[in-house]
Parts: C-alpha cells; structure tokens; sequence
C-alpha cells in the first residue's frame, strides 16, 4: 500500500461495498442485492479491495455446496485492516453504518 | 446441478469476458462468475442477461490491469523493447525525412521510366554519374546511324542557362537541356499536366517545362501550353509540363528545349553533352546492371565509351553505403573492444532460448542502426544541396562513415552493459578495489541487474586472470531482495 492511508483513497461505493462485507453480506450477489449496485461495479471493486488487502477471500467447501445443490460460492470477509480502514470511513461517511448495520450495530 | 440452471447466453458472455482475464486467474474468475450467475438464475432469472454483462466489465479491467502493469514493466527505462522503439521511431522519422526531401525520395524509389534497365547513359570519362557533359554531338551523329544494331533508339542532350523571354515581356533565365526530339518520348515520360502531349505536328523546337518551372513562372497556368516563347534566340512552343521527380539522368533541369535533327545539324560538332540510348535484348543479354563496353566511333575507329545501365545508377548509393558500413567495421577496434564479456560464472548456464534472444537483440539493434544512419545521410546530403545521386553520394559517405562507427560502438558498449537474462541495462555501479591493491585481487566496476539475475564485473586494468567483463549469475533465492515495485497505485472505485 505505499504507506499511503487507504481510507483517504476510498470512495463512497467501496466504502459501501466494504461496510455490506462487513455486514454479512459475503458474496458477490447479496453485496449486489444490499447496495443496488449493478455487477460491472461491485466486483472489480471488491478485486481492488482485495488487492488493498481490505478483504480476504476463500472458496466454500465443495461438500457444503454438494448439499445444498448448488456450485461453490466465493466467500469474503473484511480482514483487520478493512476493520481499521472502515472505522476511519465512518468519520468521512456518517450514514453509511445506518444505511448497512452492522451486527454489531443492531445488537446494539 | 449447476449449468442446467443457467441460462445459455448469459453464461456465454460469462466464457467470452473469461477470455480477457488473464490465464492465471481465468479458472478462478470463472467459476466465480457461473456461481454468482447460478445464483441469480435462482433466485432473479429476467436479471440474468443484466448480471452478465457485469462481467465483461470486471473481465475488461482485468485484462487492462495485467496488460498495464506488463506493459510498463517491459517498456521502462532501459529495457531492451524500449531501446528498439527507440530506435524504430528514429529510423521511421529519418525515411519519412527522406520521403519530404525531393532528391532523396528519388533514390528510394524505382526509375519512373519504361523498361529502365534498357536504358543506358554514354559517357566517356567511366563516370556516369557524372553532372559534366563529356559525349560529342559528332559522336552522337555517329551513332545514330551506325549503330542500329546495338541501340533501337539513341537521344542526345546538352545542358545550358537558356534565356528564356516568358509573356508579358517578362524573361527568366532557365537551366534548360537542348535536346534531340526524341529523348522525353525515348524515356516515355508522362506529361505532368494530365492533358496529353502537345502534337508535334509544329516545326518549331518544343519546349518542356518542369512542374516547378511551370508553377514559378507561369502559376501553374494550363493555358500557357501552345504559347509561343523565345528561348536563347530561336521561336519555340511551350509543349508540356514534366513532372520534377521524374528527371532522373545527370544535370538538373528547369525545361528540356527538343530540337529536330534539322536544328541540331546547325551546333557545332564538338559540343559535347550526354547521350542516352535504349539496347537491343539481342545485343546485350540480360543481365545489364553496370554493363559497359567499348563503342565504335567515327571511320571503325574505337573508343572508350562506358555506357552503364540507369538502373544499376539506383543501386550505387545502396553499394556506396555498404563500403561505408565495411569501413566503419574494419575501423571499429580503434574506437572500442570488440568483445561482448565472458559469462562463466552463472550458476546456471543460460538456457539457449536467452542466448537466442540477447543475439538477435543485437543484430535488431545493428539493423535499426544501419536504417538510421542510411535514411539519415541520405535525406541530409539532399538536403544540403546534392541534386543528383554522384554528388549526394560522396555526401552521404561523408555524412554515414562516423555515425556508422560510433553507431557500431554504441550497439556493442549498450549490449556489453545488459543483464543477459532480461537484457536490461545493468544499474548502480560501486567502484571495488583499489588500483594500487591489484595482485591477486580486483578494481574495477560492479554493475547489478535490478531483477536480480546477476552481478557485472568490469575491470579496470585487464589483467591475465581478468581481462574482460565477467556476469555473475544470482541464485533464484535472492529474487526476494529485488522485489518489483507495483506499477499500478490502488485506484477509485
């Protein structure tokens, strides 16, 4: 990352693409679904978080796919510096953890 | 389970988008796509067609990215591809260069008359290039009779400042060629002004002007063919107009006066001027280039004619050139060390598929070079004033010999400074050693490759245990030192 503060970089999509990660949402089609976001944007953008190492992501065991009769799903997840990253987007972005709760939030 | 879902077409885009991902990640990209799209055949199936164009869009960038980031890897300072656009760039702005430069863009191109390589120029002095007259008219009158056997066609010409009265009582003096009436037709030269030639049905001299002339003189006025105008004492009448690039024989020309035989009897019978005559393919089999002979004269007396084919004229720069190349080879070692280094101490020796590469890099750089400084010289001995091929060419030998010998330096310091592997240029330089610790040890330069690949030994004073460039090649292990950097910063989404 250069040494450069991702946060300062992010825009309002990856930053809701990040807090839908974040929320549960942790496949490509349910990112879709949460923010209305079309395809074209919301995975070349989690390519770029990934890439920022805001993400992380891991296939879904072939066996729980076979049960459920559907192909495997790649799954994300925000890793700690998406965390951090997310906690300094909230002071530029003070509707986003509103607009996507967190559970966190909505245990709160 | 899965593609029974899917609906055709949208899973179609799908496979033709994976085919602009790069080929590392295809699968993967792939199978996420179908298992998304699966997804959406479930649970959405109208937004299918809608999810999947997605895909070209994610597949695009991906593509991009990769291409980018290869891209300004392979053409960053100092790589080998960088250098051969560089020099490409250069030898196609110097041919373009040539192409603006009228003289020079005639030696690229083919003589525009019909079958050239019939056409031979006489001379009596060896040089048919030469720009001084040297054939005299009785000579020509010789040969016009006595030598059908050898020529089906012989025209003759003299070049003079010819003072021309134009109309309106304006006069110019023009560089004019008196010739016999059949030389433009001998030639088979086009008339310039695209409306046919003038009918010789006139007894008066023709007068041919060039489109320059035209264009100068009378501003390229159409109605000017048929006028009639004094040039150097006598009526003739303006009868075409010659294109400028299609007067390739010796002697510029600004208009060619052609006087019937009548006219031509009257000047003195030692004028001397340039003859051009067309061979007979029973005298003189094929092939012609740089043909001469000797040529019977007045009363079956023999003389030294030299008569040399207009085509072989074409190919003299190209031969001058390839001395200069030869000379500025045979020169080289006074400039530079002709050796490119040793390589004995990689660990692993250099595959062939290397060893091919770095070689044809170097005849790659050779070529360029050598199209650099041929279009070069060629369209800058023009430019400074050569008018014809005899003259250019002793310029552009001039103007070629010292770029061709310090071009074939520069080819060999540059390949003697790559890293072999990846035919950078090798950078950071550290001095090593001292002079004055020489025995058993080393001074001199070490430059490292900025991939990793290996380490160059320069020494200073050559020794008998060290007497060229050694390449020290690095164990894969120590790529991790010689991290790239990322060329792409993350991006706004």
């Amino acid at each position: 990352m250069s040494g450069m503060p991702v946060e300062a970089k992010l825009s309002h999509t990856a930053a809701m693409i990040l807090q839908a990660i974040h929320a549960g949402h942790i496949y490509g089609f349910s990112v879709m679904a949460m923010t209305g976001l079309p395809s074209g944007t919301v995975y070349p953008a989690m390519r770029r978080l990934e890439r920022d190492g805001l993400i992380l992501s891991k296939w879904e065991q072939q066996s729980i796919a076979d049960a459920e009769q559907r192909p495997p799903r790649k799954y994300y997840r925000v890793t700690r510096n998406g965390k951090s990253t997310l906690e300094a987007v909230y002071k530029r972005y003070p509707l986003l953890e509103k607009m996507i709760p967190s559970p966190e939030m909505e245990q709160a | 389970m899965t593609r029974d879902w899917l609906s055709p077409l949208p899973l179609l885009i799908v496979r033709l988008a994976s085919a602009m991902v790069p080929r590392r990640q295809r699968r993967d990209w792939f199978a996420e796509w179908s298992a998304e799209l699966w997804q959406v055949c479930a649970e959405q199936k109208p937004a299918a067609l809608a999810f999947s164009t997605g895909a070209l869009q994610d597949g695009f960038w991906l593509g991009w990215n990769a291409m980018r980031n290869h891209g300004s890897r392979v053409l960053s300072p100092g790589s080998a591809l960088r250098c051969e656009l560089l020099l490409a760039a250069t030898a196609m702005i110097g041919f373009l260069a040539c192409g603006f430069v009228p003289g020079a863009r005639n030696t690229m191109s083919p003589l525009p008359y019909s079958k050239a390589a019939d056409l031979v120029l006489i001379s009596s002095n060896g040089d048919p290039g030469t720009q001084s007259p040297s054939t005299r008219l009785a000579d020509y009158r010789e040969w016009t009779t006595n030598t059908g056997a050898l020529y089906s066609q012989i025209a003759f010409y003299e070049p003079a400042t010819g003072h021309v009265h134009l109309k309106h009582h304006r006069t110019a003096d023009l560089a004019l060629a008196v010739a016999s009436e059949n030389l433009l037709e001998m030639l088979q030269m086009r008339d310039g002004a695209g409306h046919g030639r003038v009918a010789a049905e006139s007894s008066l001299p023709r007068l041919f002007l060039s489109r320059s002339a035209w264009a100068r003189w009378y501003r390229s006025d159409p109605g000017v063919f048929g006028l009639k105008v004094q040039v150097r004492g006598q009526t003739a009448v303006v009868a075409g107009v010659i294109p400028d690039n299609d007067w390739r024989l010796p002697v510029h020309a600004d208009a060619w006066l052609l006087e019937d035989a009548h006219h031509l009897d009257q000047l003195p019978p030692t004028l001397k001027g340039f003859v051009v005559a067309r061979i007979r393919d029973s005298a003189f089999p094929p092939p012609r280039a740089g043909w001469r002979s000797m040529v019977e004269t007045r009363n079956g007396v023999f003389s030294r004619y030299d008569c040399i084919s207009l085509d072989s004229k074409v190919v003299e720069p190209i031969l001058l050139f390839c001395c200069c190349m030869l000379l500025a080879a045979l020169a080289l070692p006074a400039v530079t060390a002709l050796s490119l280094g040793d390589y004995p101490l990689s660990r692993e020796p250099l595959r062939r598929r290397l060893t091919l590469r770095r070689w044809l890099f170097l005849g790659t750089k050779f070529v360029l070079v050598l199209a650099i400084v041929y279009f070069w010289s060629t369209a800058l001995a023009f430019a400074w004033g050569a008018r014809d091929l005899s003259s250019a060419g002793g310029m552009q030998a001039l103007l070629s010999f010292v770029p061709l010998l310090f071009g074939y330096r520069w080819i060999l310091q540059d390949q003697r400074r790559r890293c072999p592997v990846c035919l950078r240029l090798l950078s950071n330089p550290a001095r090593v050693g001292q002079p004055s610790c020489n025995f058993l040890g080393w001074c001199g330069t070490e430059l490292i490759c900025a991939s990793g690949h290996g380490l160059l030994h320069i020494p200073e004073m050559p020794t008998s245990w060290f007497g060229t460039q050694r390449w020290l090649g690095l164990d894969p292990s120590w790529l991790c030192l010689f991290g790239e950097v990322p060329a792409g910063s993350p991006e706004l989404v």
